[in-house]
């Protein structure tokens, strides 16, 4: 009697607990349902409601020489800037956590702070070294580009995995005979490196999806897809739009998914 | 195991320049010996373990293990073993991997590792266990490891900060025992941190009591108990009776134990009992006397006599060879 009087506010807020999230996923889930629909209605130009089912968007897509090279610009840039981004985002949230530097605590304070510069001032102002330095617009000006605006998000995961890290686990090691390099590799890699990934897969999203930087600094015949997708749709707004929107998605979920399989991003979390 | 003795040599630590963790602290613990640091919170006792492990530096003083000094020593090379009261345990390697780490940095065969990892965990009941991470275990199971992590190395000196503190009561008893065992049989020197007296008392060779950065009194439990030194070591340890004594001579102390209930007219205080503490083996009375000073009395419980009840009077005896004279 008394005990399931105790239960009813439980799970009145169980069930507001649960329709809330259900509200929060359709709301987050919705804006991709809509692409898929456009991206499989027949119809020419962008419509709803649906009047059949296609295949000829992506045909489209796949088929277009400027589509695919830009997939793999993309791609490959992306893939750099995952790179540079872990090793010089991980290395700062270390020198952060760790190290003595003067203004740490202001430092610290900006990277974890979600207001930072947009990235459209940085590409302007990166346009515009270039041009002073005479140096055109390379690739690896682009791939800097893209890094700038990656390497926060390492910063801010790796120093949110090292906030909470215990350092007895490390001071256990040293007394074990691990001297200070050994430490590193067999305690603290391991165990910040779901934090270090987790910001990594948010580096090559924000550069696979890069729009105001790259729109400063691409070449005009190597452009990376979202500057495509944008000339493209100045012109024509059919479905191909919608597909590569669809195909983008797809690549960024299977970024996170491999990741997830190869290191086990949730291995060390706790539920 | 060779074991070895460990001097501390007038040790200071501050940190930041202005706490004084550790004051002007000289130590001698025997190898072999089963040695407590025992003092409320914050008198330094993490701080002078830590400063033996190698992770803090004494500010002024000089350590020495095995008659070497070692204050300049590395941590990584001081052959230690310690035990954290958060236990540190890897939790990203299995027990075994846990367990091994130490043999490893030694670069030792991998099927001596092996066999000494079965031997260490065999010693702390761990068999069967050996794959499982650190968060799939208990609290109790996980203060093993950490035990067998330390001990598998075969350490000269093993340093355990408050080991047993997060355990519940009953499985603290058995690791105390457990842990005691242990040393006894390995002969390995141990340090020991605790907050806890009764720890410290059931546990140790020789106690050292800490306040404010200083050690108050060093000595047996026996010692520490029946002749407490100062005013601070009679009133951490167990319950004490301070006695009025006249202005300017020293202060006297007098354990409950020591003082018999009486019927009301006998000994040398009348009063109240004012409230009843049962303990099971005995009971804790607090009297008021008359003439309005509080005093503890201890009453253990022969055959199946109840405790007395609030409210009764009594009468206080006590002989003055029980009473301790305290320096300070
Ligand atoms: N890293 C540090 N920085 C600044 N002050 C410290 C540091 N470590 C310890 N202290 C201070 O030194 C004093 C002694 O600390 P210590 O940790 O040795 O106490 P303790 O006896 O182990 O206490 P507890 O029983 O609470 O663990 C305390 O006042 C503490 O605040
Ligand atoms: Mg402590």
């Amino acid at each position: 009697m008394s005990a399931a009087r105790n239960r009813t506010p439980f799970d009145a807020g169980r069930a507001v607990y649960l329709a809330v999230n259900a509200l929060l996923v359709a709301f987050l889930l919705a804006p991709i349902a809509v692409i898929l629909v456009f991206a499989l209605n027949p119809t020419p130009y962008i419509s709803f409601p649906p009047v059949g089912v296609t295949w000829r968007w992506f045909d489209k897509f796949f088929s277009g020489a400027d589509f695919m090279n830009a997939l793999w610009l993309s791609l490959w840039i992306a893939a750099c800037v995952l790179v540079l981004s872990i090793l010089i985002g991980g290395a700062s949230a270390l020198a952060l956590a760790r190290g003595n530097l003067p203004g740490r605590a202001w430092l610290t304070a900006f990277f974890m702070s979600p207001l930072m510069l947009p990235a459209i001032l940085t590409g302007l102002a990166l346009f515009q070294s270039y041009l002073l330095a005479g140096l055109g617009r390379p690739v690896w000006g682009l791939i800097i580009g893209h890094t700038l605006v990656a390497v926060p998000y390492v910063i801010r995961t790796t120093l949110a995995v090292l906030h909470n890290f215990d350092r007895r686990i490390e001071e256990a090691a040293a007394v074990l005979g691990a001297g200070p390099i050994r430490v590193f590799f067999e305690v603290t890699l391991p165990l910040i490196r779901p934090g270090v990934f987790a910001g990594g897969v948010f580096a090559f999203i924000v550069s696979f999806d890069q729009f105001p930087v790259s729109l400063f600094l691409v070449q005009p015949n190597g452009e990376t897809l979202p500057v495509v997708l944008f000339n493209y749709m100045k012109f024509d707004l059919d479905g191909a739009i919608a597909a590569a929107s669809t195909v983008s998605i797809l690549m960024a979920l299977s970024v996170v998914l491999i990741l997830e399989k190869l290191i086990g991003l949730k291995a060390y979390v706790k539920l | 195991m060779s074991s070895a003795a460990i001097r501390l040599e007038r040790v200071s630590k501050r940190f930041d320049g202005r706490v004084v963790a550790v004051d002007d602290v000289s130590l001698e613990i025997a190898a072999g010996e089963f040695f407590a640091l025992l003092g409320p919170s914050g008198c330094g006792k993490t701080t002078t373990l830590r400063m033996i492990a190698g992770f803090e530096r004494p500010d002024s003083g000089r350590i020495h293990v095995g008659g070497a000094d070692i204050t300049d020593v590395a941590v990584h090379r001081r052959d230690m073993g310690m035990v954290f009261q958060s236990y540190a345990l890897f939790p990203h390697r299995t027990v075994t991997e846990n367990v091994a780490f130490g043999l490893r940095m030694r670069e030792l065969p991998k099927p001596e590792i092996a066999r000494r990892v079965e031997a260490a965990l065999a010693q702390v009941a761990l068999t069967g266990l050996e794959a499982r991470r650190p968060a799939q275990l208990s609290g109790g199971q996980q203060q093993r490891v950490a035990l067998a992590r330390a001990l598998v190395i075969e350490p000269r000196v093993l340093l355990c900060d408050e080991p047993l503190g997060a355990l519940d009561r009953k499985l603290r008893q058995q690791m105390q025992f457990e842990l005691k065992e242990l040393q006894r049989r390995l002969g390995v020197t141990l340090v020991f941190v605790t907050h806890d007296q009764e720890e410290a008392l059931a546990m140790s060779d020789r106690i050292a009591v800490m306040d404010r950065g200083r050690i108050e009194q060093v000595g047996t439990p026996a010692e520490i108990y029946g002749r407490p030194r100062t005013r601070f070591v009679a009133d951490f340890i167990g319950e004490i009776n301070f006695l009025e004594s006249e202005p300017g001579a020293a202060p006297r102390a007098l354990r409950p134990e020591r003082v018999r209930l009486a019927p009301p007219g006998e000994g040398r205080v009348a009063g109240a009992i004012e409230t009843a503490n049962f303990l099971g083996g005995s009971t804790l009375y607090r009297v008021r006397g008359d003439d309005g000073r509080l005093l503890l009395a201890r009453e253990t419980h022969a055959g199946d006599r109840a405790p007395r009840d609030p409210g009764q009077r009594v009468g206080l005896v006590w002989s003055d060879e029980d009473a301790v004279t305290l320096e300070r």
